[in-house]
């Protein structure tokens, strides 16, 4: 257990060396990986802090590859001798393996994450998915998906101007942003522009002249129906180009390095970099610092990581615990705190609902992160999420009214013309004896889930959710850490599941509550854990409303 | 009926002190109750002007919506799926309204449908998720530019005013019309859903969690707004499922989760929470096979939700103030496929309906005989449509939110 005191550390000023604590080791595992349980930042602690970054990049051991096994298109004579229905039907057949494909992939990234092999390249290959963003509905290829993915787990922690060549011949890449139209007599601008724009430079660095140019270097660069590249030496343009100022005959390779040798560049990826790990915009000598460093050190993304790592500006006290974590750092995160495994798409499917639907990011920007993860809707989700992997809520939970509210919809049926809604596409009306406020409002609102198409989405959950039982014991780890107390047990629970200190208003409350729960089970104050299973359920209950806590959305 | 929006809201914000309980709370609520009142100006008008956007996802055939009847293409082009004339409702001796719409039908004839012929867009684009991002961003170029329109409309119409409720989308999948960080989507599937799940005593805690607002001097930024957004969600949550629970109308809507969206959206709309944008989807209209039964089926779903909708906001104020933009990503095909079904195509009629609508015909029906490698072409742009609510009904300035000038159609 982290000692809450540790948290207190002084400020230090920038350029002097950190103290190497479990607060520093904590926020190093939180940013680089995906959070950690208490014996972990332990054992940082331990190892050193120059080691243990260096266990950071190296990582645990292999992944296990996926194995890829893509739907067959049927041949295209086959097709031709199909009747049009049998065709759509093949075709119907051919769309459905690529999704669930794509389903499959996905429970596979995120076991990865869940297990904490490497969760660093996890955590770049994540940066990278939403860099050089593609997605699924336009791609429309799950293998070229995948492929992509591991491309960006190839390179993760290697250099950037290797990933970025190949980037620019990425299957679904291509597919994407069109390339597949970028031929010598009719360019079509998308990749290009988005090379400058997203990928390399930036805004206000380049020309619509120099995008012009620039497309017509890539021009030629297709995907044979999104899965290989390959490069049509009749489409390419062989002309002289003008990019940046560079004129020459310049192809995809040409380009790229033109690129690479602008000084945006370093400060681009520096920038986008620095962002990403510490949660806000550097400042300008900062900035400088690391584009420099980046350019020096050959694009090497593992020395630049490990500079911010073992920089004491990292852990200072704007950075520690202030970053908006996304859905899936939220949800991964939270399950890698409690030590729990539920099934890898049901943290993906919930990640989803959540506004991070992993394959499809809202546009060619990605996902805009941080405070745009924040709604009002998101942060009740999250917090049902939070409970669903905590095992206290069900889907039945939330469609069912609160007694109050229910008080007025029953009303609402007695004079009201939906009774009839009952006799609609409902599933059978469920007796679930005596349970407060279930019934028909409860079954309208599931057929309404249904019919807004969620029968995928959240009957995936429901079901995954139904046989999900999560393995955890949080009496035996607060006794485990000598904690048998109302304030001692949360004071565990806290420094366990959340990243930064709990404030404390929101200490009175769960104390409040706590201690009204306790005190209904006629048990004093240091002799609750002893009384199971009430103790547990109770437990669980706390941590489901320390992880719908402000604090509990940082890391 | 919830004529008395400013009642309305007293009682639920004093129903939110009952239901968290604690004095905790009032701090919160008081905060809350300030900036809610602050809001809309309750001016002369006491009903703010209202849009509701009714997406047809999948491509509505068109031409089996706003049927062509009088023309002999159409019933050349369409061996197995015409619709046979004498069950038509006809507006005129070329045009006529599927048969299964004749409550949308009474509401042309009564004056408060706009009916847009041949809507589109130049360089059209026949994949389904592009076309919407054109229809949602306004904007060729799709999701490159940003925001969606709605998004773009909110930062420009309602930028410094408080909103949690600004812009609702009832439903699963928010379009990305309404895409924007500055001004978030409030989003459900169904207003019971949108809460946090807990124990009568957890949701109490939870309350207060969210009611410690004002409670920190110099916070972090980010917990500051996590903070503030939870005392927001908390409160809208409470809000709309309160309006949604109380909400009675004389009218009955049909058995059928999407009439049941729409009653949401009179609830809310009745319930004076300030909402401006709402939205709903209704799916199914890619109809490559044996579209008859299926088409015929939606046309009666819609005509039966949105008509019971139109006659229960008809007789409030706040419904009143409401228009409904119907549209769908593209239309299909003029020939029939082998499958008794018909392929993505291009123009399609929008609807446009509400009491402040100027009913009747817009535009011009796409030839039949004129086409573009076998597809309607435009005769309207859509976004002249949007530029006649942006303008005409929101009073904004359209190049704010279009990028460009479209001559607005007058139809409010």
């Amino acid at each position: 257990m982290i000692d809450l005191l540790l948290m207190l550390v002084p400020a230090c000023a920038p350029g002097d060396p950190i103290e190497w604590n479990a607060r520093a080791a904590e926020h190093l595992l939180n940013r680089a990986g995906f959070g950690a349980r208490p014996a972990e930042i332990e054992r940082a602690v331990r190892v050193g802090q120059a080691a243990f970054v260096e266990e950071l990049l190296a990582g645990y051991g292999d992944d296990e590859p996926f194995f890829l096994d893509p739907p067959e298109r049927p041949a295209r004579a086959e097709m031709a001798a199909m009747g049009p229905e049998a065709r759509r039907e093949a075709q119907g057949r051919y769309r459905r393996g690529q999704r669930e494909l794509l389903f499959q992939f996905s429970g596979w990234w995120i076991a990865e994450m869940l297990e904490g092999r490497h969760p660093l390249r996890e955590r770049m290959t994540l940066f990278w998915h939403g860099y050089f963003t593609s997605s699924f509905r336009e791609v429309k290829n799950a293998a070229a998906m995948v492929r992509q993915n591991e491309l960006y787990r190839r390179h993760a922690l290697g250099r950037f101007d290797q990933l970025l060549r190949e980037v620019v011949r990425d299957p679904a890449m291509l597919a994407y942003l069109d390339n597949d139209q970028n031929r010598k007599a009719s360019p079509n601008e998308n990749l290009a522009r988005e090379l400058m724009e997203l990928f390399t430079l930036g805004e206000g660095n380049y020309t619509e002249q120099d995008v012009k140019e620039a497309a017509r270097a890539l021009t030629g660069w297709r995907a044979r129906e999104g899965e290989a590249a390959f490069f049509n030496r009749r489409q390419h343009d062989r002309g002289r180009k003008s990019v940046l100022g560079v004129i020459g005959n310049l192809d995809a390779d040409g380009l790229v390095d033109v690129l690479l040798k602008q000084p945006a560049c370093p400060r681009w990826v520096a920038g986008k970099l620095l962002a990403w790990f510490e949660g806000r915009e550097p400042e300008e000598a900062r900035l400088a610092e690391y584009a420099a460093f980046l350019k020096q050190s050959e694009w090497d993304l593992s020395a630049f990581l490990r500079k911010l790592f073992l920089d004491p500006q990292f852990y200072s006290e704007a950075v520690v615990g202030t970053r908006i974590a996304g859905p899936v750092e939220y949800l991964v995160g939270s399950c890698r705190r409690l030590g729990l495994e539920p099934p890898p798409q049901l943290v993906w499917l919930a990640a989803g609902q959540l506004g991070e639907r992993l394959f499809d990011p809202p546009n060619v920007k990605g996902w805009e992160g941080g405070a745009a993860w924040v709604t009002t809707s998101s942060l009740l989700q999250r917090g049902n999420y939070a409970g669903m992997l905590l095992g206290v809520v069900k889907l039945e939970n939330v469609l069912r009214p609160d007694p109050e509210m229910a008080s007025e919809m029953s009303m609402d049926e007695g004079d009201e013309g939906m009774d009839g809604m009952d006799e609609g596409p409902a599933e059978p009306r469920e007796r679930t004896g005596g349970e407060e406020g279930d019934g028909p409002a409860a079954a309208r609102a599931r057929a309404r889930l249904q019919a807004a198409g969620l029968g995928a989405e959240l009957g995936g959950l429901r079901r995954l959710g139904e046989l999900y039982r999560p393995n955890l014991n949080l009496s035996a780890r607060c006794l485990r850490a000598g904690a048998a107390s109302d304030a001692a047990i949360l004071a565990t629970l806290c420094s366990e599941l959340l990243a930064v200190e709990l404030t404390a208003p929101s200490r009175a409350v769960l104390t409040k509550f706590l201690d009204g729960e306790r005190a209904s089970l006629g048990v004093a104050d240091g002799k609750l854990l002893e009384q199971q299973p009430e103790a547990e359920r109770l437990l669980r209950r706390i941590a489901h409303l320390i992880l719908s806590l402000p604090e509990a959305q940082l890391h | 009926m919830m004529d008395q929006p400013r009642f309305d809201r007293r009682r639920a914000l004093l129903g939110g002190l009952s239901v968290f309980g604690g004095l905790a709370l009032v701090s919160s609520r008081a905060h809350g109750a300030v900036r809610f009142f602050a809001s809309p100006p309750l001016g002369p008008r006491a009903a703010p002007r209202t849009l509701l956007l009714l997406q047809l996802s999948g491509g509505n055939d068109g031409l089996s919506t706003l049927v062509p009847y009088g023309d002999d293409a159409y019933h050349s082009a369409r061996p197995t799926l015409r619709l046979p004339a004498d069950r038509l409702l006809k507006l005129d001796d070329y045009r006529a309204l599927h048969p299964e719409l004749g409550r949308l039908r009474k509401l042309f004839d009564s004056g408060s449908l706009a009916i847009v012929q041949g809507a589109g867009y130049p360089r059209p684009v026949r994949s389904h998720f592009k076309s919407m991002d054109i229809w949602h961003t306004a904007d060729l170029r799709g999701r490159a530019v940003g925001e969606g329109w709605v998004g773009r409309l909110c930062g420009c119409a309602w930028a410094g005013a408080e909103g949690t409720d600004r812009v609702v989308h009832v439903g699963a999948n928010v379009p990305y019309s309404l895409h924007s960080s500055a001004h978030p989507p409030t989003s459900f599937v169904t207003p019971v859903s949108y809460r946090w799940a807990g124990s009568e005593r957890e949701v109490e805690a939870y309350g207060e969690a969210g009611a410690m607002d004002g409670a920190r001097e110099g916070e972090e930024a980010n917990l500051e707004l996590l903070r503030r957004t939870l005392a927001d969600a908390q409160a809208s949550s409470e809000r709309i499922r309160r309006a949604a629970a109380r909400y009675r109308s004389a009218v009955d809507y049909p058995a059928d989760p999407f009439a049941a969206a729409l009653r949401d959206v009179a609830a809310l709309c009745n319930g004076g929470l300030g909402s401006r944008v709402f939205s709903v989807e209704l799916g199914g209209f890619d109809t490559h096979t044996d579209q008859k039964n299926r088409h015929d089926a939606l046309m009666r779903r819609l005509d039966a939700a949105l008509g019971a909708f139109l006659e229960d906001l008809a007789r409030s104020e706040a419904g009143r103030e409401l228009v409904v933009l119907v549209f769908s990503e593209f239309g299909r095909r003029l020939k029939e496929n082998g499958s008794r079904g018909t392929d993505h195509g291009v123009a399609a009629p929008m609807f446009v309906a509400g009491t402040a609508v100027k009913g009747g015909l817009y535009g011009k029906h796409p030839a039949l005989t004129d086409l573009d490698e076998g597809d309607l072409r435009h005769t309207v742009d859509f976004r002249a449509v949007y530029a006649a609510i942006i303008e005409g009904w929101f009073g904004v300035r359209q190049e704010r939110v279009l990028g460009k000038r479209y001559e607005p159609l007058p139809l409010v």
